[in-house]
Order: C-alpha cells, then structure tokens, then sequence
C-alpha cells in the first residue's frame, strides 16, 4: 500500500475530531509511503466539511454530496471503494467509532483488505505499514502488519493529533455508485445532541456503585464533566443498576477511553472497569474506601465523602477557569 | 425463517488473563472459557423472534471453534437453540476477523439463513468487526447496535443505538443485525433445556467442507503479528484521606495543577 485515504465523519456540518487526526495522519503516512493523502466526505453537508478540511494537509479530498445518503453505511462503503480503486492499493483511516467499525469493516471484507482495530499508533518501515493497537483490555500491546494491498486501521480518538497545516486539498467529486439503498433511515433521534462521547471526551468524570442511584449522574458527575468540558461515564454496576444508559459504560463489556484525565468517583477498579480506563494519562479515584482496588493503580486516590468533594470540586474548577480567562 | 446466531467462545471475562510470552498466545490453562456474553443478547433476541413468530422458525447457533467446545455450544441449545454449527478444522485456527468473517459466511451460505444475528463485538479481541465484514461477505444489508428488533412483513426493523442517541432503520430479508447489551436480559437455561441439549444436533464442519476459494487460518490472514510488549505498569500513586468536601477538592486542584491538567 501506498496511499491513505481518511475517511471523514460529520454531523451537523462538523467533522468529528478523530476525523481531523485521521486526515493529519494521513499526510505523514503517506509521506512515509511516498503516495497521497486523501480524503473521503459523503452526506448532505460533503461540501461544507470539505472546505473545513482544506486546513488539513490533504492531497484530494474526495466529496459525494447527497443528503439521501446521510448516516447510511453503504453508501459510504461504496465511496470509499470507488476512491480506493482509483488512488491503488492504500490504507484507509477510519475512527474506532461506531461509524467507522461499520465502515472500515465492511470496507475490509469487500476489498480483502487486512483490518487493524483500535489502534494507538502506525508506523512505516521499509515501505511496511504496521499498526500498534492494546489487545485484551491493555494487557498486551502488540504491533501488526498488513499482508494485504489494502488496509483499515480504526484509529483510538484522542491519542492522534489534528494539526491543521496547508496541502493542496483539491475537492474532486465522487461518482455515485449507482446501487440501489437497500437500508432506510426512517428516524434519527437526539437524545443528548451536546453531549461528548466518553471515547472522545479529553476527561471523563465516571461513577459507580457508590453514587447509590442515577441522580448523581444527572447532577454532581455531569456538573464536574461539564466543568472539565468533559464526559460522564459510568461502571458496569451503575449501567447494570439501571442509573445510566450503556452507552456511556466504561470497561470491558462497554467501551475502552484514553482521556487526558479520568476521575473515577465510587467505582472499586475490578479488572472489568480497569481495562477500559487504564490507559488513560492520569487517574484520580474517589472513594469512601481507601482499601479499594482502583488505589494501586490511580495516580491519586482521595479517601472521603464523594457526595461533599465532587461538588466543591467543580466549583473550584471553574473559579480556576474563570481566573485565567 | 431460518434465523442463525454467531456465537464465540472466549476466555472467562472476570478472569485476570496472560500473554505466553513465547507462544505468543493467551494462557488459557486456569482460565475457563465462556460464552461470549455479548452473543447471549444476540441470541436472546433470536429466541425472542422465534417465539413471537411461533410459525416453525428456527434458530441455528453457528461458531467457529475446537471440537473441544462443544460444551459452551451446549449452553446455547440448552437456553433454545434448535441446532448449531461448529467450523472446527485445525486449518481455522490463527484466522483474523477477515478470515473470521469470510468462513463464517460461507457456513452460514451452505446451511440456508434469512437472518443473521450477531452480538455486538467479543470480550476478547473487541474489534466490533465482524458484524460489518459478516454482512458484506453475505451480501446482505446490516443494521448494527440494535436495541430493538421486530419484524414487518419481509422487512426487519431495528432500534439501531447511536453516540448521541438512535435511529430507527429497515431493510429487506436476507439481513444481518448486531444486538447490544441493552435489548433484553438473556434467559438462563431450564433444567428441561439442558437436557434436550443432550440430544439436539451439533454439525461439525471442517475447512475442506466450506470448499473455500481464498485462505483462512494464520497464512490467510491479512495481517500479520509482529510483535507483543507488555503495557507500562501503573504503579500505586499517593492516597490522601480527607476530612471534607473543601480538603478533597483542593488536594485533588493541586494534584491537577502540578500534573498540568488544570
């Protein structure tokens, strides 16, 4: 493979953030491949979000311009392969979201391509690409190559970074395939249309068992992320109990996040939470309880009334925020 | 109809597992192998269909797996499963999730489906890939993260979860859905499913029944394994107990402060 194409995410005229980090590292891939960097946009708002990507360093960004195909996955497949075929066997950048999983591995089985998921970091060497990715909740770290022409790394929102930097970004239109849409999209629902994914979210402020109910979740947790301009997460008890949606489920049976900062208030730290957190940067527990697990490996572990500290907490940060603005 | 559930097997998910350093593999002595829990949702759902349906569909469980589990794949004809499907070959073994996907299809194909259920990803290698790769090998549509499944007339329609929110979505039979955690409390299995499980069929496949055109197992993957490194160790930090809600803000700002996140 030669080339990489970063296919882009959008809502509401926005690209997601972890498409910025593909599209930045899709320039330095490709770089080291000696081939082009592009781009793939399709959806009503294409164009849009293809000027906003002209800030990246891209060689082509590739558009399809059709709200019919909005939040459809196969449309996007088809693109993707259309721009795949003419560019010559590439790499393709998806995010490890919902979206791209879908994407990059339907893309994948079409194509026979090699897939790489959740990955940490890619590298080139001899013309090789390999793709560093944590298996088994971090447990082990391990670094696979593709056998194949093509390929699809699904990259870990928040651990590439998205450096805007000038590239010829020329927008070249993308043929439509032409196939009918088998798939309808009958409704589309926002239940929290502000709300920051816990993948994404630079700090993730979760709770467990110890908030006792779903209040808190509502209230003092979502207060403290919002603090932060975080996330609210949660541990399998307190999405088990019922308290919060799934979605927002921090662990093995839920999702894996590597925020700049976690605060994990009232959760034990069972290995079933610990392996979707450890790899944040920093760790901070509160806990009633100095004896729980999470204390061996949070870099700070406060032993107090959780119910008193998160509260004051969020009102410090802000007034420290606010001091510096 | 004839709906079919993937299921997995994987390592027991509250055991605290390892890397063979020189296999390469995860030491699966002492740790017992389970039924991938996110598959139990897929299949709940499945039982759920057939039920309402009640016009004779039945419900195929297919893996791929060593003959050896058999026993996991008992639990699921003992939660109802009418019959199941074992790829079991040494020729399999080392495949990744494309030639995961790509044999499992071409089982899926021989034995006859007009839905395909699926759970959402594994605990073990937690892609969320092969529902994706599964569907485009089929060539049928794949509707993913369903909360909520039901059917309408020959098309399926699914509650599909997104980050924000979710989408309702439909498509024609042959399908393939993906169920999350969040759409039923799968059923445990009856004294009276276990033992009919004893008698329901467990056809084995093997890699030259499949007459596969491309290679699976570990020279057909399409990726190749380089290298294994353990993860940094997070050492034990400080542990500060404090009196009130103003002491555990401030040593918690100060820590912050000095880490430079604040």
């Amino acid at each position: 493979m030669k080339n990489v194409i970063a296919y882009i995410e959008h809502k509401n005229g926005q690209a997601r953030h972890v498409s910025f980090e593909a599209a930045t590292a899709a320039r330095t891939i490709a770089d080291a491949l000696g081939g082009k960097a592009h781009a793939v946009v399709v959806g009503g708002d294409a164009q849009a979000v293809a000027e906003a990507l002209k800030a990246y360093p891209l060689d082509a960004i590739h558009v399809l311009a059709d709200a019919s195909l909005d939040k459809l996955i196969d449309p996007a497949v088809d693109a993707l392969e259309s721009v795949a075929k003419s560019a010559g066997p590439s790499l393709v950048l998806v995010g490890n979201t919902m979206i791209g999983r879908d994407i990059g591995s339907r893309f994948a089985a079409r194509m026979d391509a090699g897939l790489n998921a959740d990955v940490t970091e890619i590298t080139v060497e001899g013309g090789r690409v390999a793709c560093v990715s944590p298996k088994l909740g971090g447990l082990t770290i391990t670094t696979c190559a593709f056998k194949s022409e093509y390929g699809v790394a699904a990259l870990r929102p928040n651990v590439f970074a998205a450096k805007p930097a000038p590239g010829a970004g020329e927008i070249v239109a993308i043929a439509p395939s032409g196939k009918p849409n088998l798939v309808a999209l009958e409704d589309d629902l926002d239940e929290a249309a502000a709300e920051l994914g816990v993948e994404e979210a630079s700090v993730v402020v979760s709770g467990g068992r110890g908030m006792g109910g779903p209040e808190p979740f509502k209230t003092i947790l979502k207060d403290l992320a919002d603090a932060f301009g975080g996330a609210v997460g949660a541990s399998r008890a307190a999405v088990d109990a019922g308290w919060i949606s799934h979605g927002h489920q921090v662990g093995q049976t839920g999702k894996t996040v590597s925020p700049a900062l976690y605060i994990a208030v009232g959760i034990s730290g069972a290995i079933q939470h610990k392996v979707g957190m450890r790899t944040a940067e920093t760790i901070v527990a509160i806990n009633k309880d100095g004896g729980v697990p999470i204390g061996d490996f949070a870099d700070l572990l406060v032993v107090g009334d959780a119910f008193a500290i998160v509260p004051e907490l969020a009102k410090v940060v802000r007034e420290t925020k606010a001091a510096r603005a | 109809m004839k709906i079919v559930v993937t299921i997995k097997l994987v390592p027991d998910t509250n055991a605290d597992k390892r890397i063979d350093p020189a296999t390469k593999r995860l030491v699966r002595t002492g740790v017992e192998t389970v039924l991938n829990p996110f598959d139990e949702y897929a299949l709940e759902a499945a039982l759920q269909l057939k039920e309402k349906l009640a016009d004779g569909s039945t419900v195929t469980v297919i893996t791929m797996a060593p003959e050896s589990g058999k026993e996991i794949v008992r639990k699921a004809l003992a939660m109802g499963a009418d019959d199941a499907v074992m790829l079991s070959d040494p020729g399999f073994a080392g495949s990744d999730v494309w030639g995961t996907a790509y044999a499992l299809a071409a089982g899926i194909r021989t034995n006859g489906f007009d839905l395909v259920l699926t759970g959402t990803q594994s605990t073990d290698a937690n892609t969320g890939d092969l529902p994706g790769a599964l569907a485009e090998y089929l060539g049928v549509p794949g509707l993913t993260y369903a909360r909520e499944v039901s059917l309408d007339g020959g098309r399926i329609r699914v509650k599909r979860e997104t980050e924000t929110g979710y989408q309702t979505l439909s498509a024609p039979l042959p399908a393939l859905v993906s169920v999350t955690k969040s759409a039923n409390e799968p059923r445990y299995p009856s004294l009276k499913g276990i033992m009919g499980a004893k008698k329901k069929d467990i056809k084995m496949v093997s890699l030259a029944d499949l007459s596969l055109t491309k290679s699976v197992g570990t020279d057909g993957a399409k990726v190749e394994l380089l290298a294994l490194a353990s993860p940094p160790v997070r050492g034990k930090g400080s542990v500060v107990t404090v009196a009130d809600g103003v002491a555990g803000a401030r040593t918690i700002v100060d820590f912050l402060k000095e880490k430079k996140l604040l």
